[in-house]
Order: C-alpha cells, then structure tokens, then sequence
C-alpha cells in the first residue's frame, strides 16, 4: 500500500459522519441512475421485443419502378428534374423473392402477409379491424405468434380454413371468446363468418386492438386481391442488421424494404427521449453527489492543513499530498459504485414486482425493466468521473499549500 | 571549525510579505552545522530564527544565497527533490509537535519511514517501537497521539524526527510548549541522541538554560546573526 493510500484511508475512516454523507451521495445516484434506467429501457426493450415478434425485423412491401434517369443524357436547355418514385401495391412473385431472401446468412426466416382492412361484427358490436392473411407454418416460424396467444390453440386455426386468431383487446371489444364467430364484410358487401380459434396477446395496443390472422388464401378471396402477399416480413438473426440489409433487398428486388427501426422510427424516439431526459435527472443527482464530496473534501483539507504541512516537511512531496486526496475521492467512488450497483439491482428486481395496470401504448401487469450490464458500467464511470472532478480541486488546493505558512501561522 | 560539516547556509536573504508589509526577514546568514554539535539560535521574536530554520530545513527558499548538505548545494533542486532531501536527511520538530491525530504515537513515527520505502512494515514497526522506547513511551506504541499528554506528544515528535536516521536534527522552540521538567527531559534526550549517534541538532530556543548547554549559541537580531559563542568542546 503506497502511503498516500494509508494515509488516504486513515483520514477517510476517521472522518465517519463526512464519508457516510460523500458515500451516500454516490450509492444513491449510481443506483437511481440504473434503475430508472433499467425501467425506460424496459419499456422500450419491450415495445421492440413486442413490435418485432409480431411484425418482424424487416418487411418487403410494394414493388417500385426502377428509375432510369442516372442512365438518360438531358437535352439541352432542359431542367433535368427527378421524378418521384412510383409504387404498384403489392409484392409481384413472393415465392421468388422469398427463395432468394433465404439465402442471405442474416434470415432467419420469412412469410408472406396479405394485409388488408375490413370491418368486422360479432354480435351487437363492430369494428373496423387490421386483417392478416397468413401461412400459419411460416408465420410461426417467422414471429411471436405462439408464445403471444393466450387463449385457444394455434392448431385449431392451422386445421381449419375459416377460423381465425384475433386480437385480444379487439376480442375485449367484440365480447368474443374462444369459439364465437366473427364476421368479416368482403368489398362485394357480403359477411364472411369465422370461427375464434384463439386469441393472441402482442403486448402492443395498436395491434391487440385491431388485429385479426386468417389463412392467407382465404384473405385473399374475401379481399379479392389478385396478388398473393402484400408484403413480406422477415426474422433475422442480428436484428441490428435490419437497415444494411433493408437497403440490399430494395436494390435487389425493386421493392420497398424497411427495417423495424425506420418503421417505429417515431416510437423510438420517443423512447429515446424519455431515457435520456431521466439520465439526464438522474445525473444531475450524482453531480450533487459529487458537489457534496467537493464539500467534504476541501472541508478536509482545510481540517488537514496541520497535517498537510508536516508532511511536506517530512519529505512528502506536492504529488503524494494530491495523491491523498484523491484517493479519498477514488475510494469513495469505488465503494459508493459497488454499494450503488447492488442496491440499484435491488430496486430494479423490486420495481419489477411492483404491479400496474397498463393498458395503452403496451399491456403489462408489471414495471418492465431490463437487465443491462451497460448501465451499472455507464453509472459507475459517470460517478468515478463526478467524484475525480469533485476531489481534483481539494487535491490540488492541498497539493499548492505552502507548509511554512501554516506553520508559522500556528506559532 | 574542523569537524565535517553536516548542513550551511552562505550569505542568506529572505523578504517575506508583499509591497508595503515586505520585511527584511534575514540579512545576508552564513552558519555551518558539524556532525555531533548542538547549536542553539537565541533572540527576540521576529529576529528570524524561525525563517533560518525553515530555510535550512528545505522548507522555504531564500531570495539569495544558498544552503548546502554536506558538500551539495541544494539551490537548484526541484520541490520534488528537496522533499526528498527532507525526508531522508532532516528530522523536524516543531513548537506544537504537530503529530496526526488519526493515527497511533508508533503510526506517527512510521509516516516518514513509509514515504522512504526502506524497511518493510515489520522492521518500521519494530524500529517505531525502538525509538518510542528510547523516548520512554514503550508503553504507549498503540495510544493515539491525540490521546497523549503535551509532553508526550513531544516525546513522540523527537522520535519521529530520528525515524530516517537524518543526520540534521531541526527543532523550532521544542521545549517552548513543555513544562520545565519534560522540557528538560526532551532537551536531555535531543542532546544524547547528538552526542550519541552523530547527528547535528540546530534549535531555536527562548530558553536560556537550553541555549547555555549547548555546543554552540548563535545570536540574531534583525535578521542578522550578531554573535557566535562555543560554549563546549567539541569532540
């Protein structure tokens, strides 16, 4: 041990009252800091998690014209202008597209959606609702659709072609259950029934509240669509990659691709914003922290003077006297981050047991929070980095103290 | 003076505060301390008795002339290096003892030793506990200093001075805070420890029966030294 660290912890051990006020500082905002982190992250983590399971990571939807204007020479005097990108509704030859998409590393898996809207009726009550047409194989393999029903069973659906999977807040709206039927009105203006094969939770409002699955073929007649799939939705295996691949299929199948992040772009951001404006509160605690420290710390120095001056005229230099003090700000941050990560894993775990009743945006009974190593890294280095600020001007207040003044003033 | 000279300072001026309130604190000092004498520095307050001592401790730095170890001029060392000139060649002791109060008498006599990284923890004990012993307080390794009497804290400056084995021996008014019995007892000590194990010791002292009985007694007064007197033998 250097002896700047020996004298650093005797000072540190003696002073109990001013190291549990530093100390607190640091456990509380390390461990505020993480677990409001962990909260808005979960929200978000789980609004991606939810969005991608049922949507998935990427979509191919309508097929675009190529433009052939970087090829045309313009005529003179003319005012060349890019015309804008037209789209046919659609996807032309899914089966194509989707051989061909499966060969990339990066997919997992895909399936075609024949998407459209229509109104639906069950009983006294109606709704206008968000029909999926879908290949019940390929779309299990593709999304969450399993694990999200929470009634029913997904074979009943598979097995016959007039049944159906709804969602469960339109389900709530519909006062339907397991086994009712369901109408569906064709453009013609004729009624369509389907049996309830099961009802699927995705978690996300916007989809629980209008969503119904029918087999695709089925779709396709009641919609009277000449195309197969309206779009294409994909499982990758690095969800990351969903824009750099988005961008590949675009120029490969002349169809319009995007990626689940530039698809909740506005969701996302919102998510972002809400996490950085509780860092940004939560750090401002640890700034705190850290003024209180650069409180204890000069008051320590100012206590120290005597101290100090007879080191230096033991043979102490500047540094070692700096040295000192930072120490006491270094071990302070040490243990005040370890406390801070542990108690902030204990109130993220007791957050996460605390129930509510959310029903819009998402559905949960629970805080969602997210166990993210990165936050306790982040929160630690934000206090190491609060804590050497507060304690470098003490160190260098204590460092500068000419020894021979003190002691000529105690004369 | 024909013994080896352990510590001097030639032609020393100090001015100390700024513009209207600058004083001519020392005015041209040369002193030379040998190897196994005691001097002592008698004079009014404000003569600078105080400011000679800290400038030859390496304390503070004269505006001119210089002060030599042995046969170094330390004029040109860095803060760096004068503290460590200090720590390994100078023990001080002060008026006030200024002992840590966080730590026990033996952890005060180690504070220097650990800073020289000579010994292992074992050996600074056992040498702390040696020279708290030789001050009588063997029996007071573990008491923290705050805890001890005046005289004791004393006790406890003298052997953590002599914890690097310095040959200087610099002390500001050492008695000047003791009553007359641990006063003398510590100048008694001081004085064995000089004639002893050859250390030089240089005093500041208000005290006339201390001054008479050392080896030398230099007089200041403005800032200069107006007289030098041996008053024993040296050996």
């Amino acid at each position: 041990m250097t002896p700047p660290l020996y004298i650093a912890l005797r000072f540190l051990t003696h002073r109990k009252r001013a190291l549990l006020l530093s100390l607190s500082g640091v456990v509380f905002g390390v461990a505020i800091f993480i677990c409001t982190q962990a909260q808005t992250q979960g929200l978000s983590r789980y609004f991606i998690e939810s969005n991608i399971g049922s949507n998935g990571a990427l979509v191919i939807r309508s097929r675009f014209r190529p433009r052939y204007e970087p090829l045309m020479v313009a005529a003179k005097n003319s005012k060349a202008s890019t015309s804008r990108r037209l789209y046919f509704e659609g996807i032309t030859n899914p089966n194509e597209i989707m051989r061909v998409s499966r060969q990339f590393p990066d997919v997992i898996s895909c399936s075609p959606v024949l998407r459209g809207t229509v109104s639906a009726r069950a009983g006294f009550e109606n709704a206008t609702v968000d029909l999926y047409g879908i290949d019940a194989a390929l779309h299990a393999r593709t999304t969450d659709i399993l694990r999200q029903l929470i009634e029913g069973s997904f074979d009943d659906f598979r097995n016959n072609t007039s049944a159906i999977i709804i969602g469960s807040r339109l389900a709530e709206l519909l006062q339907t259950s397991v086994g009712d039927t369901v109408q569906l009105l064709a453009p013609n203006g004729e009624y369509w029934r389907f049996s309830v094969a099961a009802i699927a939770r995705a978690g996300i409002g916007s989809i629980d509240s209008t969503r119904i699955y029918s087999h695709a073929k089925v779709a396709q007649a009641l919609l009277q669509q000449p195309s197969g799939a309206s779009m294409i939705i994909y499982k990758l295996r690095e969800r990351n990659r969903a824009p750099m691949l988005a961008s590949r299929f675009e120029t490969l199948f002349q169809h319009n691709a995007l990626s689940w992040q530039e698809r909740e772009e506005s969701t996302l951001q919102l998510f972002l914003t809400l996490r950085m404006s509780v860092a940004i509160t939560v750090s401002l605690i640890i700034l705190l922290a850290g003024f209180g420290i650069f409180n204890v710390l000069t008051m320590s120095v100012l206590a120290k003077i005597k101290e100090i001056a007879i080191l230096r005229s033991m043979g102490y230099r500047r540094k070692d006297i700096s040295a000192i003090f930072l120490w006491q700000g270094a071990l302070i941050a040490a243990a005040g981050s370890i406390v801070g990560c542990l108690l902030g894993a204990l109130m993220t775990w007791g957050v996460s047991h605390i129930p509510i009743h959310l029903r819009g945006l998402l559905y949960t009974n629970y805080f969602l929070v997210t166990w993210d190593w990165r936050h306790y890294v982040f929160a630690t280095l934000l206090a190491i980095l609060a804590v050497f600020i507060a304690s470098y001007v003490p160190a260098r207040r204590a460092a500068e103290l000419p020894p021979v003044v003190t002691i000529r003033g105690s004369r | 003076m024909s013994a080896q000279v352990s510590l001097s300072c030639d032609r020393i001026e100090r001015y100390l505060g700024e513009e209207e309130e600058r004083v001519h604190a020392l005015r041209g000092v040369s002193l030379e301390i040998e190897i196994g004498s005691v001097h002592a520095i008698v004079g009014p307050s404000g003569c600078g008795k105080s400011s000679l001592l800290y400038i030859l401790g390496l304390l503070d730095t004269p505006n001119a002339g210089h002060v030599s170890i042995e046969t170094e001029t330390v004029s040109h060392l860095t803060d760096d290096e004068l503290a460590q000139k200090r720590n390994k060649f100078i023990g001080f002791i002060f008026q006030f003892h200024f002992l840590m109060e966080d730590f026990t008498a033996q952890e005060n006599v180690m504070i220097p030793m650990r800073k020289l990284g000579e010994l292992s923890d074992a050996r600074m004990r056992d040498r702390a506990a040696e020279l708290l012993d030789g001050v009588g307080l063997g029996d007071k390794l573990r008491r923290p200093s705050r805890h001890l009497s005046g005289g004791e804290q004393q006790r406890v400056a003298i052997a953590r001075a002599l914890a690097n084995d310095p040959r200087v021996i610099l002390a500001d008014e050492p008695t000047g805070n003791l009553d007359t019995a641990n006063s003398e007892r510590a100048f008694e000590l001081l004085q064995n420890l000089v004639h002893e194990r050859g250390k030089a010791l240089l005093l500041a002292t208000h005290n006339p029966a201390i001054a008479e009985a050392c080896d030398w007694i230099h007089e200041m007064k403005d800032g200069r030294i107006i007289d030098s007197q041996v008053r024993n033998r040296l050996s």
